[in-house]
């Protein structure tokens, strides 16, 4: 059975949101029998990134962290993989990045260097929550309406969907809560995240060959 | 010659209007403040903002206000040019 490597740092507001989030889609991978390795915390680094990936060859890497357009970081922003040093280590993998900008050049990149497919965001994933849920983000919302369709990604993946169908069902997801959005009585919070569902969609990147699968 | 000057003049004319038009920063701050009380906003490594942080950073035209100003005025760009409701029915099929 396949293995997925996620990397969940928590070191601010954004990493604990999107790392909670995350866990939900790993629990669906474990479910579908896949094994699991997380790097949580301090674990989130280049160290042990590099490490787990050499060991345990995932077909499916699962990144969550902060980055830009060459790098994708772990804990404390420390960057884990970065194109023109280490972007070979996601070879033969197929990589979602839930990580700012990051499809702009190190998807391309890691692609070049071997990787199966890359799919990430070419600019910043932007999202809302909710103050009151800071200490409870799986339970947030408001952020929920940003982060399932990017868990659907993953979960698309690892029910055996490729590469390209995954990056289309994030789409379709974040066109969903849209269309909720503008069809449905919603408070004023929920309206307001239409412009960032929007960019967030329109920013969804594949790389590589769509026709892979994990 | 004369050309290159005028593409140089062009460019950064519109680049000009397109940063620091008033009317720009006046409409996006103005859908900001649409945004709710007790809401964060979480833009990549740059950080999480209030609502009031982020008016303050596209009144100062700083890397993040100019980030906000691109995806506000992505969004007003894309129903005023009829692309959101496409790309919302598009990816919805």
């Amino acid at each position: 059975m396949a293995t997925l490597l996620a990397t969940l740092p928590k070191h601010d507001q954004t990493t604990r949101c999107i790392s909670a989030w995350a866990k939900k889609a790993l629990d669906e991978a474990r479910k579908k029998g896949f094994t699991v390795f997380e790097l949580a915390d301090k674990r989130a680094c280049r160290r042990e990134f590099e490490s787990m990936v050499k060991k345990h060859k995932p077909a499916f890497v699962f990144l969550n962290g902060h980055g830009n357009a060459v790098a994708v970081g772990g804990n404390e922003n420390k960057v884990l993989v970065q194109a023109g040093e280490n972007e070979n280590i996601l070879k033969d993998t197929v990589t979602y990045a839930l990580s700012c900008q990051s499809a702009k050049v190190l998807g391309e990149e890691s692609v070049k260097a071997g990787a199966r497919a890359y799919i990430g965001y070419k600019e910043d994933f932007i999202f809302l929550f909710d103050e009151e849920k800071r200490t409870r983000p799986e339970d947030d919302k408001l952020a929920g309406l940003f982060l399932e369709p990017s868990n659907q990604i993953a979960v698309s993946l690892i029910k055996g969907r490729t590469a390209h169908d995954s990056h289309l069902n994030g789409k379709k997801y974040f066109a969903r809560n849209m269309q909720k959005m503008l069809t449905s009585q919603t408070s004023k919070a929920d309206t307001t995240t239409l412009r960032y569902l929007y960019w967030n969609m329109s920013n969804l990147a594949c790389h590589g060959d769509g026709n892979a699968t994990v | 010659m004369k050309k290159f000057w005028k593409n140089f003049l062009n460019f950064k004319l519109s680049d000009f209007m397109e940063e620091y038009n008033k009317e720009i920063i006046d409409l996006v701050v103005a859908r900001l403040q649409t945004l709710p009380e007790g809401v964060g906003v979480s833009i990549g490594s740059e950080g999480d903002y209030s609502k009031q942080e982020l008016i303050s950073h596209v009144e100062h035209r700083d890397a993040v206000g100019k980030k906000i100003i691109d995806a506000e005025m992505g969004f007003l760009r894309a129903l005023k040019e009829g692309n959101f409701y496409g790309d919302l029915i598009g990816n919805l099929a």
